[in-house]
C-alpha cells in the first residue's frame, strides 16, 4: 500500500508538473509574430503612427502579426539590459543615439543590407553609423528650440529682434524683467530626466565654443576650466541667481514643465526639443496646449565673441534597431521599411508636427498647427547644425555628473561656477 | 483524458483515504510535491544570489565573455569610488534615524490606541492605511505634497504665516534625504504600531494590575514593566527595520532618484544606476557593491542580535 501510494503520488506530481509547465499553447506553424518593444505610449500621435505602420505591414505580409509592447523609457532600458545579454528580447526595439552600449556589445545587427536606405535622410542615417555600419533607423528628428509666449513678451515691452536671437546681455535682462513682473522666466524641470536643465548651458556652450571644441568638451578632450567655458557658466549662474527657473525646478517633470509653460501657472520661455509638439498638441482636456496659446519660437541667445552663434543642435530621437538574437531579422527589416515609407514620413509630419529622419515630400503644411510648423521651419534657415547632444557623447561617471551637476545642481543654484568646473572635470576630463 | 479522470477520482475520494501524513510519506512523494516550489525558489532566489557573488569577482563583457578580476572590483569600490561612500553615509544616516523612529514611533502610536485615546478606532484605521499602499504611490503623493509652488507642505506653512520656512524640500541637498524619510515613516509607522498593539494586548493583565495596585505611575509602568516585557518584539522589529532601511530603494528612486547632487543616493539606488544607467552591460562592479553591502548588513544584524538578545527570560 505504501509503495502503491508513493508511486501514485509521484505520478500525480509529474502530471501536475506536466500540466503546469508542459502544456503551452501550440502556435500555428504558419503564423509569425514579430515582437516590438516601444517607448512613447504617452504620445497619442506617435502611437497612432506606429499602429498604422503595423496595419500596413500586416496587410502586405499575410500570416505575420506584429505585437507592440509599450514601455516607459527607463523600464524599457532596464528590460532590454537583462533580456539582450540572455539572448532574449524582442525582434525590434526602440533606441536613442545615446544608447551606444547596444552597438559596442553587439546586441544589435548592422542594418545596411536589411533596410531600404533610399527612404532615410543621409544626415539622419549618419547619426547611427559606427565603424562604417548603420545600427538604427532614425524615425524622430528634432532640433533644440527656445519656445516663448508671445503675449508675455509683449507685456514686458520687449520686441524680438528680426533674427529671432537676443544677445546674452539682452537675454539676462529679459529674465530679470520677467521675474520683476512676477513671471517665471523659464519653465524647466529635472524631476524625471537627466538633461533638460542643461539646455540653456549647453546651447550657450555650443555657440561660444563652436562645434569642434564643443565636442571636445564632452568627450573629455577640453577642460571645463577653459576660460570660454567659465564665461558661459558665469552667465548661466547669473541667470539662475536672477530666478530664471521655477522654484520647483528640481522636482518638476518633463511633461509637467510643458503644462507649466502653456497653462498653469504659465512661463515666458521653455527650452525644449521640437518634440514639444508630442505633448502640447493633444486636446486641451488631456493636458495639451490651449488652442489660442500664443506660441512663438526664438533662437537661443548669441554669446559674446561666440565662435558659432548660428549653430543649432539637431539630433535624432526615437529610432529602432533589430535584436542580434532575432530569428526574424529579414522580416524585422521589412517592418522598419514599413515605418519609413514616404507616405509614413508625410503622416509623421502632418500628425506629430515634428521633423523626421524619413524622407517626406511635404511642400505645404495644413491642419490646425500649420503656422507652428512653418515658423519651426523658418527658424532652421541658414543654421549650422551640430548633430547630437552631450548626453549622446558622455558615458559612465561623466554621464552621471552631467545629470547631477549640469542638469540639476548648477542651474538649480546649488553649485558655484568653481564647484561645477571641478565636479565636471573630475568626472569627464581625461587629460 | 484518462489520467485526469484518475487524478480527479483520487482527489475526490473520501478524506480519510486521501489524507497524506507528511511524517509517513516517502521521499519520492515529498520530492514530487516540494519540487515545484523548490525549483521556483532555486531559479528566482538561489541562482541570482550565487550568480551575484560570482559576478562580483568578474568583469562581464558583452556576448557572455567573463573575465576573472579577483578583488579588483572591491578595491576600486573601497579606495576610488567617492559616490559609493556618499551612498554609504546617506544609507547609514537613513537607517539609524528611520529605525529609531520606526520602533519608538510605532510603540507610541500603539500605546495611544492601547490606552484608548478618543477616536482610537478611527485613528487605528488612519494610521494603518498607508501601510497598504505601494511605495510608488506613496512616493508620487509625497512628491506632490513637497512641491514648492502647489504642494501641501509649503501651502500649510504659508497659511500659518511661516512662509519664510518654505523650501524646495526634495530639491535641496540638506533636506532631500530627510524629506524622503518623513514619507517613509508616514507609510511604515502603522505596521510597527499594529505589531506593538498585538504585543501589548498579549501582556498579562495581572502584572499591569499589580503595578497599578502598587501605585506605579504611568511612565514608571511603561519603562519598568511594559518595555521589558516587549523586549522580544522590540528586538525583532529593530532588526527587521534595520534590514529594510539598509536596502531602501523604491521610495528614494521615485522621489529623488538619488539627487540632488547625490544627497539622497543610497547604496541600492547606486547599484541600480551602475547596473542599468551607465551605458555598460558589466554587472561585475554593481554585483561587488551588492555583495559588500550584503556582508555589511549580515555583520550588523549578527552584532545587533547578539547585543540585544535577552539573556534572562522573563516569565509571565
Amino acid at each position: 500500500m505504501q509503495m502503491s501510494l508513493s508511486m501514485r503520488g509521484v505520478a500525480a506530481g509529474l502530471v501536475t508538473l506536466a500540466v503546469l509547465f508542459g502544456a503551452a499553447p501550440i502556435a500555428s506553424a504558419q503564423e509569425t509574430t514579430l515582437e516590438v518593444w516601444s517607448h512613447e505610449a504617452d504620445e497619442p500621435a506617435k502611437v497612432a503612427f506606429r499602429e498604422q505602420a503595423v496595419k500596413n505591414f500586416e496587410k502586405s505580409h499575410p500570416g505575420t502579426k506584429v505585437k507592440i509592447t509599450w514601455y516607459e523609457k527607463n523600464p524599457l532600458g532596464a528590460a532590454l539590459k537583462t533580456a539582450l545579454p540572455a539572448g532574449k528580447g524582442p525582434d525590434v526595439f526602440y533606441v536613442e543615439p545615446d544608447q551606444t552600449e547596444y552597438i559596442t556589445a553587439g546586441y544589435v545587427v548592422p542594418l545596411d543590407d536589411l533596410v531600404n536606405w533610399n527612404n532615410i535622410e543621409p544626415w539622419a542615417r549618419k547619426v547611427w553609423i559606427q565603424n562604417g555600419k548603420t545600427y538604427g533607423v532614425p524615425q524622430e528628428a528634432y532640433t533644440v528650440e527656445l519656445y516663448y509666449n508671445k503675449d508675455m513678451l509683449k507685456q514686458l515691452g520687449v520686441a524680438l529682434p528680426a533674427s529671432g536671437q537676443f544677445t546674452q546681455a539682452q537675454f539676462l535682462d529679459l529674465v530679470k524683467k520677467a521675474r520683476a513682473a512676477g513671471m517665471t522666466p523659464i519653465s524647466q524641470g529635472v524631476g524625471d530626466r537627466p538633461y533638460p536643465g542643461a539646455y540653456i548651458t549647453v546651447e550657450a556652450l555650443l555657440r561660444k565654443l563652436g562645434p569642434d571644441d564643443y565636442q571636445k568638451l564632452f568627450t573629455g578632450k577640453l577642460s571645463f576650466a577653459d576660460p570660454r567655458v567659465v564665461e558661459v557658466l558665469k552667465w548661466v549662474k547669473e541667470l539662475a541667481d536672477a530666478g530664471a527657473y521655477p522654484k520647483n525646478f528640481m522636482t518638476l517633470k518633463l511633461g509637467e514643465s510643458h503644462y507649466y509653460f502653456y497653462s498653469k501657472p504659465g512661463a515666458l520661455m521653455l527650452p525644449m526639443g521640437s518634440f514639444y509638439s508630442g505633448r502640447a498638441f493633444v486636446p486641451e482636456d488631456k493636458g495639451g496646449q490651449p488652442k489660442t496659446f500664443p506660441l512663438g519660437i526664438m533662437q537661443f541667445p548669441a554669446m559674446d565673441k561666440g565662435a558659432c552663434n548660428d549653430c543649432k543642435t539637431s539630433t535624432i530621437g526615437a529610432s529602432f534597431a533589430i535584436n542580434a538574437a532575432s530569428k526574424n531579422k529579414k522580416l524585422a527589416g521589412e517592418f522598419l521599411d514599413a515605418m519609413s515609407t514616404p507616405d509614413m514620413g508625410k503622416m509623421w509630419i502632418e500628425t506629430v508636427y515634428l521633423q523626421t529622419g524619413i524622407k517626406a515630400d511635404v511642400k505645404s503644411f495644413s491642419g490646425p498647427y500649420a503656422a507652428y510648423f512653418t515658423e519651426l521651419m523658418d527658424r532652421q534657415k541658414g543654421k549650422q547644425y551640430f548633430v547630437g547632444q552631450p548626453r549622446d557623447m558622455v558615458t559612465g561617471a561623466c554621464k552621471d555628473a552631467f545629470a547631477q551637476v549640469l542638469n540639476s545642481g548648477f542651474p538649480g543654484g546649488l553649485l558655484s561656477v568653481d564647484q561645477t568646473v571641478e565636479a565636471m572635470n573630475k568626472a569627464c576630463y581625461k587629460l | 483524458m484518462r489520467i485526469f479522470d484518475r487524478l480527479y477520482r483520487r482527489v475526490t475520494r473520501s478524506s480519510a483515504e486521501a489524507t497524506i501524513d507528511a511524517r509517513r510519506a516517502t521521499l519520492a512523494i515529498l520530492i514530487a510535491f516540494l519540487a515545484p516550489a523548490l525549483l521556483i525558489y532555486a531559479g528566482f532566489t538561489i541562482y541570482p544570489v550565487v550568480r551575484t557573488f560570482y559576478n562580483a569577482f568578474h568583469t562581464i563583457k558583452p556576448q557572455g565573455v567573463v573575465e576573472f578580476v579577483g578583488l579588483d572590483n572591491f578595491r576600486a569600490l573601497v579606495f576610488a569610488d567617492s559616490t559609493f561612500w556618499k551612498a554609504v553615509a546617506n544609507t547609514a544616516w537613513f537607517t539609524i534615524v528611520a529605525t529609531i523612529v520606526d520602533v519608538v514611533g510605532g510603540l507610541l502610536l500603539a500605546l495611544c490606541l492601547f490606552v484608548r485615546v478618543p477616536l482610537a478606532p478611527v485613528l487605528r484605521v488612519v494610521w494603518f492605511t498607508p501601510v497598504l499602499m505601494s511605495y510608488v504611490v506613496v512616493g508620487i503623493i509625497w512628491v506632490w505634497m513637497y512641491d514648492y509652488d502647489w504642494g501641501l507642505v509649503n501651502a500649510t506653512l504659508r497659511w500659518l504665516g511661516l512662509g519664510a520656512f518654505e523650501q524646495s524640500w526634495l530639491g535641496h541637498p540638506s533636506t532631500a534625504l530627510w524629506s524622503v524619510l518623513v514619507a517613509h515613516e508616514w507609510k511604515w509607522l502603522g505596521f510597527n504600531m499594529i505589531v506593538f498593539l498585538a504585543a501589548l494586548h498579549a501582556l498579562p493583565a495581572e502584572v499591569l494590575g499589580a503595578a497599578e495596585l502598587d501605585n506605579c505611575g504611568w511612565f514608571a509602568k511603561l519603562v519598568h514593566i511594559i518595555v521589558p516585557m516587549l523586549r522580544t518584539t522590540i528586538v525583532n522589529l529593530t532588526v527587521l527595520s534595520f534590514i529594510g532601511k539598509m536596502m531602501v530603494f523604491d521610495l528614494v528612486w521615485v522621489m529623488t532618484g538619488g539627487g540632488p547632487l547625490w544627497s539622497s543616493e543610497t547604496v541600492s539606488t547606486y547599484v541600480y544606476k551602475r547596473a542599468f544607467e551607465w551605458n555598460t552591460f558589466d554587472l561585475g562592479y554593481p554585483s561587488a557593491i551588492a555583495v559588500l553591502w550584503f556582508a555589511i548588513i549580515l555583520l550588523f544584524v549578527a552584532l545587533m542580535t547578539r547585543l540585544l538578545r535577552q539573556r534572562d527570560r522573563i516569565e509571565f
